[in-house]
């Protein structure tokens, strides 16, 4: 399947095609942009025209789909025309991924190809759960935010199943790389989905303290505060009445040497909502501004004029902000 | 204390930047590339409509299609378009749109009409956008062709499938559907209501948008969602005023989420904690300037990256000091006429074409 291999004979070469005419591509006059065709792509495209109008589903033709995948992987039109060959001579579709495998190997990133294992999966259904779910897994290895591959792996849970390990693996993910935002995307995923857990209420409070801690650890990290930001989802009451999440900001917001511009971030959501802040948290926002004297009472203001300061690259937003708080906010 | 997403602060090695936007060297990239593409876009071969849109329209935006055969562009795109056998056959469940080349097209039948029919929505997107761009109007027979068999491509869920034959749904495709349909100026083809449905679950807990529902959300996820959503008229100028109830999807967070794409190098990222890339100063950007938040942007830092990606050999590349590509060179140029670079057309930024070419001038 190497398509830069130098022992590939051509196909007019080859005795077992010597039946099949060719067809050439007809690109009409004045083409534009076009591809300089390599020899190889060429003929083997226009032996492909030839099995497809002729509509031939045979083994010679299931090779040739092959070699015509490997030099353009994109091609959808060899993809489908595969599968009717596949239906067809009703191929083993474990050996099919096996081929899929393959291919992937250099062209991940490659649409049809994540379909078409989609297509395999299905037709065998729960048989191919853990082979999927394995697959993917080792894409992760090498990409662990890798995007076709975590949206075929949350295909693969919806429709075949295969849940019982998953919050374990993202929190695998996560210890390995807690910045990783895909892995932070399919906890939510497995938390307000998973017909094995209570849902995302009866999962809040733990999933809180886990990210607390994340973000504890890792402050400048965007991913957990966005996470404990969706954790409250279409419920911001109940976020400004955290205990935890006020005693989150305010530790980072008086910790040494760390970045705080999520925490004065979430702190400003927070007020605008209607947070009646402690006068601890008052001193502590206080206490990042230059501002000598006692904390004045505009706690919503102060947050965005730091804002301004700590983060000059939203400078415009941020005072955008400060000029349409809510009438009431602190 | 400033934020520094991994793998994005300012490298005191990268690579020196040109002062300026070098559009001349850019129009020679185009035009190089119109006229003969290197082999190793063959892999590309089946979305070679795509890569003509980006030609074409990249050199509009620079205000150099001028210097194209246009009668030459037109006569190949419409040949590349699908035609059923018969009036009929319109009801058969197929989507007649625009092939992306001729690699899908083997033989012409009759009257025109080639076999099979593996024409392809984001292919008719690109069709439909050359077209306005060198001012060719599709005849009502053939827009009307495209826009009763879009139908046959939307899924239940209000997501479209690309081709009839079966692929992957997403709002990719959503995308494409909506631009068409405004570009073609009706709505016929598609229901906006189910449209609109799938987009708004497909925005996740974050404010961004993932290309599907429960996916990672994503800087060109959010585009299409986005810019679809504006297209169908489902969101209104003045969005940043509205009080958040009054709107289907949460812009607060959407706006959030979308200006923390701007990482500390000054370039747009795709996703949290992600490099910068050039494309997603048109992905994301394009989010901002249709919410009317373009100014929260800092163009300063935005475009000190994206010199830093300008080819000098003409074109972008995707990271800083790489060879350039077609893609990333036509949106580099999107972004720089978003930055309201001089010499340069304006966009209108949810069709991805120059604004001229959008109303027809």
């Amino acid at each position: 399947m190497n398509s830069n291999s130098d022992h590939k004979m051509p196909l007019s070469q080859r005795p077992e095609w010597s039946d099949v005419t060719p067809v050439p591509q007809d690109d009409g006059p004045n083409p534009v942009v076009p591809i300089s065709y390599t020899d190889d792509f060429r003929e083997t495209m226009d032996y492909f025209r030839a099995v497809y109008l002729a509509d031939e589903r045979s083994p010679r033709a299931l090779h040739l789909t092959a070699e015509a995948i490997a030099l353009n992987a994109a091609n959808y039109t060899v993809w489908q025309f595969r599968r009717l060959i596949l239906e067809s001579l009703e191929a083993d579709l474990h050996e099919e991924l096996n081929f899929v495998d393959l291919v992937a190997s250099s062209n991940s990133k490659n649409y049809q190809i994540w379909h078409h294992r989609r297509w395999a999966a299905e037709k065998l259904g729960a048989e191919a759960t853990s082979r999927e779910l394995e697959f993917t897994k080792k894409v992760f290895s090498a990409d662990a935010k890798h995007y076709h591959a975590w949206s075929h792996r949350q295909w693969v849970l919806q429709a075949l199943g295969g849940w019982e390990d998953e919050l374990a693996y993202c929190q695998q993910l996560l210890e390995e790389d807690i910045f990783n935002n895909s892995a932070w995307n399919q906890r939510y995923f497995v938390i307000t989905r998973s017909p094995l857990l209570g849902g995302l209420e009866t999962m809040r409070d733990s999933e809180v303290s886990y990210t607390a801690e994340a973000i504890i650890s890792k402050p400048e990290n965007e991913s957990p505060w966005r996470y404990l930001r969706g954790l409250f989802k279409n419920d911001m009451q109940s976020l400004v009445n955290d205990p935890q999440v006020l005693s989150l900001c305010l530790t980072v917001l008086k910790a040494e040497n760390v970045s705080y511009v999520f925490a004065l971030s979430m702190l400003l959501d927070l007020l605008c909502h209607g947070l009646q802040p402690s006068e601890e948290l008052k001193n502590a926002a206080h206490a990042l501004t230059s501002e000598a004297g006692p904390p004045g009472s505009d706690l919503a203001r102060t947050v965005c004029s730091v804002l301004e300061r700590v983060d000059p690259m939203r400078i415009n937003y941020w005072k955008w902000r400060k000029s349409t708080l809510p009438a009431q906010v602190v | 204390m400033e934020d520094s997403p991994p793998g994005s602060s300012p490298d005191s090695n990268s690579p020196s930047r040109a002062e300026s936007f070098d559009r001349d060297r850019h129009v020679f990239f185009l035009q190089m590339m119109y006229q003969l593409m290197p082999s190793q876009y063959q892999g590309q071969e089946i979305n070679r409509l795509t890569l003509a849109y980006f030609a074409v329209s990249g050199l509009h935006i620079l205000r150099s299609v001028d210097s194209l055969h246009k009668e030459e562009i037109i006569s190949w795109v419409l040949s590349l378009q699908a035609h059923p056998k018969n009036e009929a056959l319109l009801n058969d469940g197929q989507f007649y749109g625009f092939h992306g080349s001729r690699s899908s097209q083997f033989q012409k039948i009759d009257n025109g009409v080639w076999t099979p029919n593996g024409s392809h929505l984001a292919s008719t997107y690109c069709a439909v956008a050359i077209l306005k761009t060198v001012g060719h109007d599709l005849s009502v027979t053939d827009s009307e062709t495209i826009l009763k068999s879009l139908k046959n491509l939307q899924q239940p869920d209000g997501s479209f499938m690309p081709i009839h034959s079966g692929a992957e749904t997403d709002l990719r495709f959503v995308y494409c559907a909506a631009a068409i349909s405004s570009m073609l100026g009706n709505w016929s083809g598609m229901d906006r209501e189910m449209a609109k449905e799938y987009i708004i679950n497909c925005q996740s807990y974050d404010g961004g948008f993932g290309l599907t529902p429960g996916s990672e959300s994503h800087g060109g996820a959010t585009y299409c969602a986005v810019a679809s959503l504006q297209l169908m008229g489902y969101i209104e100028d003045g969005l940043l005023s509205k009080r958040a109830s009054s709107c289907i999807i949460d812009v607060p967070l959407l706006l959030n989420w979308s200006l923390q794409r701007q990482a500390a190098d000054g370039g747009f990222q795709g996703r949290p904690n992600k490099p910068t890339d050039t494309c997603y100063a048109f992905w994301v950007g394009g989010v901002l300037r249709i919410l009317g938040a373009y100014q929260f942007i800092d163009e300063t830092a935005l475009r000190n990256f994206l010199l830093t990606c300008q080819s000098e050999y003409g074109g972008f590349s995707k990271l800083p000091g790489q060879l350039p590509d077609l893609y990333h060179s036509f949106y580099g140029f999107s972004a720089f006429s978003l930055l309201e670079e001089p010499g340069l057309h304006p966009i209108r930024v949810e069709l991805g074409i120059a604004d001229n070419a959008a109303i027809g001038l």
